[in-house]
């Protein structure tokens, strides 16, 4: 009874406003049985790191940015408008060289078993999290490998000069110039703040590598569990800024398997399954549903420009004209996706309509390949990706088609796949002589398919694993970035595309959708237009399941009463 | 110009011979080498029969049912996969790479594990007792782990999966040749052709082989399905053929993300590695029951 | 029984110092660096790579690098996984009770249907219900195991809707890891769930366990009627019969006691062959055992991981096939004198 008690009481607090409805919400949420209070999301990998500063994986992200922490700004709404997060509002001076943020000053982390925070959220934090990026020496830069993937590739240390804590709840950013993208790059899933407080408590325990292992954020929900391979649980953050959130427990069932995923859904033993397989099965199934939503994003083929053959611009241009997008379009992606005609989907406003794309030409392409010396063809190898992507639901698949395509040329293709990690891994040491991969937008700014994918910063980062460089390509995305006309910026996209289609460092495949499959009695938005997945507005209709139905007090941590 | 046989010759069949005419007269056992014939027939010639490519695939024939189903198409006897490409063709060609190597697997072990068992059943002392123990530890591994262990250190691969099997398989034949072949030796047949002055190697291949052929053919069809099993599980683990390879376990593990749209690119490769283990098992059986009745006799 | 036992311990050192020599050679064999292969540690920076030689012993002769190798083997160094980063004896510690776990019930429930239906076979020899239980077990053996599992999950979990498809339990019980094994760890923890946790473990394990225990089972079934069979047709049981005791009590007195000590014999072996298919299983129903985890390894070339947890699975399948040959002993006083197990 005294838990009971305990409970409304908190609730109490947190919605005085409609006092009768909160003490039946109260009774409600009393009643409701273990599962219904939890979320069991069916993912297709392990996270490589708990801190998405450190990877561009969007498995990483998927599992930390938008539920462990928040960022100081965040898209939002139907046109993607930047709106308020940590940051209340901020300010940008006419020359565009200092930004402005005046944070929030109710927010507090994570309390777990590992930390017990003592102030809220404030500027300090905003430092510590930039800081460690930009700053070489700082304590915690080389910290888990010192790879900032997101941050390399699009400059962030060359454009930031320097962060000023003006006082306790508002920080300035001193740029060298003038970037039109900055504020987006701020509002990924990437640019999240971490916990100073808790970091120089790692520090003077001399165990500073755990900042990304045991993360501490101010996001909707808190780390209590990982078991790699098999399942990360989350529990609520009870005293999370925007009112906590409505479930108490989220567990992410790690199934890589794509046969595996679909069964667990189909049984009801998983209440949301990212990136589901045969969705004529889920959708012929009336307690079940298939969401979609679309998603600025690109699957390619990319070719290891520093490896022969495709140190030779002409092999690349024979491979790309060899193989069948339309076919690919129909049997990988079923036609749920528009055929690439460019790095940059056509939904994008920097789309030039003007932009021509690469067709399908078996005989120029053997022709091209004799014109290169070989004639009589050769043995390569694609890297698919193991995991399913909006991108590419089924990379091993499409290598198959690609296989067929290229045998008709002459050129034999060995598929090789590893796990996600083990692959992001050999991928950046570049093993590869060609892969499949792709990629989804963090914002709406075309820069961040330009810049990312394919600039030399990013080939550097290893991020662009094509490891492509091109001095002329790289200056006219500088120049984009310089201005803020739409126009301008048009025309250099343009010209960049054109040298992609060129060059051919990697032939774009399709832009797709993001698919999920769910639980009728799951409700709420989970699928967010840019980036990751958030399970903050999600809630479970009652329904009568099978684990878990005995009432009885809510989930809580022990550490934290 | 027939020749009267003019005296009543008594002819004594070989063991063989024997045993092949107490195996005739079981219709199981023959139903199961006629099936076993069948499989051996098509191992050989799936190239000529099969209709179509088993690695191209017709990209507008995608996931197409058998033909029995209402949207199946006749041309397609059994469906087709993802990417187009004929059931029926894939698992003939299959029929090569599963059924086949087993088969050769088991033939090549065979041979090494009956050299080295005779061998070794006429030396003594040290040398065999170390063999003894040392095969003690092998057998007492499940033939599947060793070949995982042997996959882990070759690497995936088709051929690997081949060589773990050929090496995991050695060990029990020659175990069941050593062990027939000291018994045979025993025998007073043997004691009769060694007092005439035969060599131990004359004796071993004109006296012992004949007398235990049928217990080796015996073990080696236990072998083979065995060998059909463990090649077929590899292949489903991704650790034995690769892509685009149309081996029965392959095939099975590629039609696993259509298995609740398409099943019968499950079922159908099951069915086939089923069918094949039986058919073998049967033949075996079937050696096993006339040895039995002809020792009873 | 002392000789005996001096025996086994001795084949165990034996077996013991050649599976270590193997895993210790494989880190030769493997492609890359020696010592990185040792100690799965991809990332080292230069100095960390010195202290590795330095632990390794790497500078010295073979037999000294061998010796370095056990004893980091024998204070639970295992390296870490090449593709995690983690520790590789945590990983063991974690997947290898689950393994346990689904092998035992496995056993126990191919041991509990095929027994009984081998002395069925033996006591009806020759008649149909033989024939009959004969023709199944060899349909049983012969059904390839991830086929089984695949009809059996479409079946019993989507079809009909009865029991789950993957995992150990619901991942909404929050059992805190002991021994790793489920059902103890269960009965330990003091989640207000307990009970429900329990019977959601025990629903999770039948289809697993009854998919590993099929073939095993018709091995029981050949066993146990081979070894009734033997047991009637001997002298003492046709003295009984003199005696005039009653069928029954010739066969729940004398012949199942006597014919059991024979199958008891097999049990190390067919467990051994057990743990095996359940490495099979575990991929189908994502069971976090080690055997997933070893054939991910393999196909990760994550060979750290490979060595060790071969030598981890060998030792276990081989202590197991010790403890059973000392089972049979004990009950078996007949069998001390043999110079070694068959």
């Amino acid at each position: 009874m005294a838990v009971l008690m305990m409970n409304c009481k908190t609730l109490y607090y947190l919605t005085i406003t409609t006092l009768v409805s909160v003490l039946t919400a109260c009774n409600d949420s009393d009643k409701l049985s273990l599962s219904e209070r939890s979320i069991i999301y069916c993912s297709e990998g392990s996270p490589e790191t708990f801190n998405p500063q450190l990877s561009t994986s969007g498995t990483t992200s998927d599992a930390t940015s938008k539920q462990l922490y928040n960022a100081l700004i965040v898209y939002k709404g139907k046109n993607n408008t930047l709106a308020p997060s940590l940051a209340r509002s901020w300010h940008v001076t006419e020359d565009g060289k200092k930004v402005t943020f005046y944070l929030r000053k109710d927010v507090s982390f994570h309390q777990t078993n590992y930390f017990t925070p003592t102030r809220l959220f404030n500027a300090d934090d905003v430092l510590f999290s930039f800081n460690r990026i930009l700053d070489n020496n700082h304590p915690f830069h080389n910290v888990s490998g010192g790879q900032y993937p997101f941050f390399e590739s699009v400059r962030f240390s060359e454009l930031v000069e320097k962060i000023e804590k003006i006082n306790d709840f508002t920080v300035r950013f001193i740029l060298k110039r003038s970037d039109s993208s900055f504020l987006a790059n701020l509002a990924t899933d990437f640019s999240i703040i971490l916990s100073a407080e808790y970091a120089k408590q790692l520090q003077h325990q001399q165990t500073k590598h755990e900042l990304d292992i045991f993360p501490i954020g101010t996001g909707p929900f808190k780390l209590k569990d990982y078991r790699v391979g098999s399942l990360i649980r989350f529990y609520r953050h009870d005293s999370y800024w925007q009112g906590k959130a409505k479930i108490e427990q989220l567990v992410y069932d790690i199934s890589p398997e794509k046969r595996n995923r679909l069964t667990k859904l189909l049984a009801k033993e998983c209440d949301v399954s990212s990136y589901p397989i045969a969705h004529e099965k889920i959708t012929e199934r009336d307690d079940l549903t298939l969401e979609s939503i679309t998603s600025l994003n690109v699957g390619y083929f990319g070719f290891n420009t520093q490896k022969k053959p495709f140190d030779n611009k002409l092999v690349r241009q024979a491979i790309s004209l060899a193989i069948n997008k339309q076919a690919i379009i129909d049997t990988v992606y079923q036609g749920q996706a528009a055929r690439a005609k460019s790095l940059l989907p056509e939904t994008s406003w920097a789309f030039d309509n003007k932009t021509p794309e690469l067709g399908y030409d078996p005989q120029k392409a053997k022709a091209l390949l004799s014109l290169a010396g070989y004639a009589q063809g050769f043995t390569m190898d694609i890297w698919a990706i193991p995991v399913q992507r909006a991108y590419n639901p089924n990379a091993v698949t499409m290598a198959k088609l690609i296989q067929a395509d290229l045998r008709k040329i002459g050129v034999t293709v060995k598929i090789i796949t590893y796990e996600w990690s083990t692959f992001l891994r050999r991928l950046s040491l570049g093993e590869h002589q060609s892969f499949l991969l792709g990629w989804t937008a963090d914002h709406p700014d075309p820069d961040n398919f330009f810049t990312p994918i394919l600039s030399c910063s990013a080939s550097e980062s290893g991020n662009n694993r094509t490891f492509w460089c091109n001095k002329e390509y790289d200056k006219l995305l500088e120049k984009a970035l310089k201005t803020t006309r739409v126009k301008e910026r048009k025309e250099y996209y343009a010209k960049a595309m054109m040298i992609i289609n060129e060059e051919m460092p990697l032939l774009p495949i399709a832009h797709s959708k993001r698919f999920q499959g769910r639980g009728n009695d799951v409700k709420g938005n989970i699928l967010e237009s840019f980036g990751g997945i958030s399970f903050y507005n999600v809630s479970k209709k009652p329904l009568n399941s099978k684990v878990g139905n005995v009432i009885l007090p809510e989930i809580t941590d022990k550490a934290s009463n | 110009m027939a020749r009267e046989k003019i005296y009543l010759e008594e002819s004594f069949p070989s063991p063989f011979i024997q045993l092949w005419g107490i195996f005739r007269k079981t219709p199981v056992a023959m139903l199961g080498f006629c099936c076993f014939i069948f499989l051996v027939v098509l191992a050989i010639f799936a190239p000529i029969i099969a209709p179509y490519s088993p690695v191209d695939g017709n990209l507008d024939m995608i996931l197409l049912p058998p033909a029995w189903h209402d949207n199946g198409n006749v041309s397609y006897l059994l469906g087709t996969d993802e990417l187009g490409r004929d059931m029926l063709s894939r698992l003939m060609y299959g029929t090569s790479l599963t059924f086949g190597l087993s088969f050769i697997v088991v033939v090549f072990s065979l041979v090494i594990g009956v050299i080295i068992g005779s061998l070794s059943a006429l030396t003594k002392g040290i040398k065999s007792s170390f063999l003894n123990h040392f095969l003690d530890v092998v057998l007492s591994i499940p033939s599947l782990l060793l070949a995982i262990i042997i996959v882990a250190i070759l690497g995936p691969g088709i051929s690997n999966t081949v060589w773990a099997i050929a090496i995991v398989f050695i060990p029990q034949f020659i175990h069941i040749t050593r062990y027939a072949v000291k018994e045979e030796f025993r025998k007073d047949y043997v004691l009769a052709s060694r007092l005439d002055g035969a060599s131990n190697f004359r004796i071993l291949y004109y006296s012992v082989f004949p007398n235990i052929v049928e217990r080796l053919m015996s073990q080696a069809t236990l072998a083979q399905s065995a060998a059909i099993l463990d090649i077929a599980t590899l292949g489903f683990l991704g650790l034995g053929a690769q892509i685009p390879l149309p081996e029965w376990g392959a095939i099975l593990a590629n039609g696993l993300e259509h298995f609740y749209v398409a099943p019968w690119t499950v079922y159908l490769p099951g069915l086939a590695i089923l069918f094949a283990v039986v058919a073998t098992n049967l033949v075996g059986e079937g050696i096993r029951h006339a040895l039995k009745l002809r020792k009873e006799s | 029984m002392l000789k005996f036992t001096f025996r086994r311990l001795s084949l165990f050192v034996f077996t013991m110092l050649v599976l270590t020599l193997l895993s210790f050679s494989l880190s030769f064999l493997f492609p890359g660096d020696t010592v990185i292969n040792h100690s799965g540690q991809i990332n080292a920076t230069p100095t960390e790579l010195v202290q590795l030689n330095k632990a390794y012993q790497m500078d010295k002769g073979l037999f000294t690098q061998y010796v370095a190798y056990v004893s980091h083997i024998l204070s639970g160094d295992f390296g870490q996984s090449m593709a995690s980063q983690s520790p590789i004896r945590d990983e063991i510690i974690e997947l290898l009770p689950a393994t346990i776990e689904l092998s035992l019930v496995a056993l126990l429930v191919a041991m509990l249907i095929g027994i009984p239906l081998g002395f069925i076979a033996a006591i009806n020899h020759n008649k149909v219900s033989d024939n009959a239980i004969l023709s199944m077990a060899m349909l049983g053996y012969s059904i390839p195991v991830f086929w089984l599992g695949l009809l059996a999950i479409l079946v019993f979990s989507i079809g009909l809707g009865w029991l789950p498809s993957a995992g150990q339990i619901s991942l909404l019980f929050e059992i805190e890891l002991v021994t790793g094994i489920q059902f103890i760890d269960i009965l330990l923890s003091d989640s207000p769930y307990k009970w429900q946790a329990f019977s959601d473990a025990s629903a999770h394990i039948i289809l697993p366990a009854c998919v590993v225990a099929l073939a095993p089972a018709t091995i029981f079934i050949r066993l146990s009627r081979a070894a009734m069979i033997e047991v009637l047709a001997t002298s003492y049981i046709r003295a009984a019969r003199a005696k005039g005791l009653s069928f029954k009590q010739i066969i729940f007195r004398h012949a199942i006691r006597n014919a059991l000590i024979q199958i008891i014999r097999h049990v190390g072996l067919q467990f051994a062959n057990l743990v095996t298919l359940a490495m099979v299983t575990e991929v189908i129903f994502s069971w976090p055992g080690i055997g997933r985890w070893l054939i991910e390894s393999i196909a990760q070339r994550d060979y750290t991981a490979i060595q060790s947890g071969l030598l981890v699975l060998s030792c276990f399948i081989f202590i197991i096939h010790i403890l059973t040959d000392f089972i049979y002993a004990a009950l078996n006083p007949l069998a001390r004198g043999n110079k070694y197990g068959s």
